[in-house]
């Protein structure tokens, strides 16, 4: 696993156009505790080409600790598509909690093949128990996800522990938008909190958003003071 | 606006002797001459780009580049030079007016009562490019630009594969599962005619996303991979989409056998809603015919047309057969 499963992370997923994404990025805080994520409008729209323009930027921000996500959230064919994140340079690929099981499977075993980690996004899974029960293997890092168009949804902080307890998966929060939701995630035990519509919303803000969510892990805010 | 491009000129519509109305005009008025001149270069110019279409062995035609239309959402990959654009602008202009003469073939929208076969292009682009020069023209074919496709070249292949095949039904595999409106915006930018939205997603995901393609002009499919019950969720939704796809996966296909199609759904489907029905998953020309047997009115295959090779055109042939 590429991942530093000691550290909190804050994962910033781009949806806007290359152009923006590639000046966001540079003007992000070079801290290792942010996650890049590639979101999945992102792909579609710009391929594998916008992945590696990510992987690009960031690491000429920080150096060798980049970790981007490309959010592919594979649905069938796990294998092309892990390979497609791989020659991009991504560190991390998500596959959707709601795949077929079989999917689910090849995609883990080609991410460990090609070292990358595996994510498996919980987007409308009412019970991810049950989804990583029946895999072979487990995944890296399990995504708890309310989707963006739910606004009924809670997110399901409750799992965090459940799953925790269960399996050695790390786990990744998404669908809070506030720094008290971010926060609150941290609390109830996440390792990664997701965050975009205000990264999305305001584009020019990039850096005071950034210093602001990351204030919300405890342990980055503790360092800022010494 | 999408649909902007859609008027393509096909010369395969032509009539043989279609030269002998503007030749009698200009005996009529010799002031047509110029006009039929000046439409003639434009003819010239397209017919370049229609050869390069029958040509089978070429790979990429350069002319392929260079009539991109520039959109305000894609880059184009090469640089052209802008004195070429702006010809090629003209051109387009002019083989618009073309159309004056000649009712467009813009296949937008799927009717009812028809069989179609949905071939889905996953391989490379290079590869699809191939595969299209190899398929016969007919209205029965429509294309699909797969999720892996899309995922490694960009939403800008759809413009390529409406390039290769003028005024053909290109269908976006995006596999929405969150964020409807914003990828639907993209499909329909680049130009295609229908877009795949996930049946597992959560429903406001697919309501948003039916209402979004009805905004943007283009048809709804509806993917039931991995669902129990395709209708249960179709019962859950305020409006129907278009085309609703039984979908067996890939994965599941290859590692397990005991997963079957489910053709009892089609008329499940059917008799509850107002859809088409694609099927989705097999492979075989057997399977194709047992779908059209049990009522789809699409069937999408994929696995002979991963790369091209010079029998595309006869098994396309031979599956159009089964269909009818």
């Amino acid at each position: 696993m590429i991942l530093n499963k000691k550290q909190k992370h804050l994962q910033i997923a781009f949806n806007r156009s290359l152009y923006e994404v590639d000046d966001m990025i540079l003007r992000l805080p070079a801290s290792e505790r942010i996650i890049v994520e590639a979101g999945t409008p992102f792909i579609k729209q710009n391929g594998e080409r916008g992945i590696r323009s990510l992987v690009n930027n960031w690491s000429r921000r920080i150096g060798a600790g980049a970790y981007v996500v490309a959010d592919m959230k594979c649905m069938d064919r796990g294998s092309t598509e892990v390979s497609i994140a791989k020659s991009a340079g991504a560190s991390a690929v998500t596959c959707l909690g709601l795949a077929p099981t079989e999917t689910i499977n090849d995609f883990i075993a080609d991410c460990t093949k090609y070292n990358i980690d595996s994510m498996v996004d919980m987007l409308n899974v009412k019970f991810p128990f049950e989804v990583l029960a029946k895999l072979k293997k487990q995944p890296d890092i399990v995504v708890l996800h309310r989707g963006a168009d739910e606004t009924l949804a809670e997110i399901p902080f409750h799992e965090i522990n459940r799953i925790k307890g269960a399996y050695n998966s790390v786990i990744s929060v998404a669908g809070g938008e506030s720094p008290t939701d971010i926060r609150r995630a941290f609390f109830n035990g996440a390792d990664i909190a997701v965050v975009w519509r205000s990264f999305n919303e305001n584009p020019d803000q990039v850096e005071a958003l950034a210093e602001e969510f990351l204030l919300s892990i405890k342990a980055y805010a503790k360092s800022i003071k010494n | 606006m999408p649909n902007q491009n859609r008027g393509q000129f096909d010369f395969k519509k032509l009539p043989k002797y279609i030269w002998v109305i503007p030749a009698l005009m200009c005996i009529i008025n010799p002031s047509f001459i110029f006009i039929f001149f000046v439409v003639f270069l434009s003819f010239i110019k397209r017919k370049k780009d229609f050869m390069s279409l029958l040509n089978k062995t070429s790979s990429v035609s350069p002319s392929l580049n260079l009539s991109l239309p520039e959109t305000a959402f894609m880059r184009v990959a090469s640089p052209v030079p802008s004195t070429l654009r702006t010809t090629n602008n003209f051109v387009n202009a002019l083989s618009g007016l073309s159309t004056l003469f000649v009712a467009p073939s813009v296949n937008r929208q799927l009717k009812k009562n028809k069989k179609y076969l949905q071939v889905a292009l996953n391989g490379s682009l290079n590869e699809s490019l191939n595969v299209l020069r190899g398929l016969p023209t007919s209205e029965k074919i429509i294309i699909e630009a797969g999720t892996p496709l899309i995922k490694s070249e960009g939403i800008g292949v759809i413009r390529r594969l409406q390039y290769a095949m003028p005024g053909s039904y290109i269908v976006a595999d995006m596999k929405t599962a969150d964020l409807g409106e914003q990828e639907v915006a993209m499909c329909a930018q680049a130009g295609a005619s229908a877009v795949v939205c996930l049946g597992v997603a959560p429903i406001e995901v697919i309501g948003g996303f039916i209402a979004a393609c009805e905004k943007y002009n283009v048809e709804a499919m509806l993917d039931m991979m991995n669902v129990p019950s395709a209708i249960l969720v179709l019962k859950k939704l305020k409006k129907m989409p278009r085309v609703v796809i039984l979908h067996r996966g890939v994965d599941e296909t290859e590692s397990n056998k005991e997963k079957q199609i489910p053709f009892y759904e089609i008329k499940q489907v059917k008799g509850t809603s107002n859809c088409l029905v694609s099927v989705a998953g097999g492979d075989t020309a057997r399977e194709v015919q047992s779908a059209i047997f049990n009522d789809a009115d699409i069937v999408v295959v994929w696995k002979d047309f991963y790369t091209s090779n010079t029998t595309t055109d006869k098994i396309v042939t031979g599956f159009l057969k089964e269909i009818r």
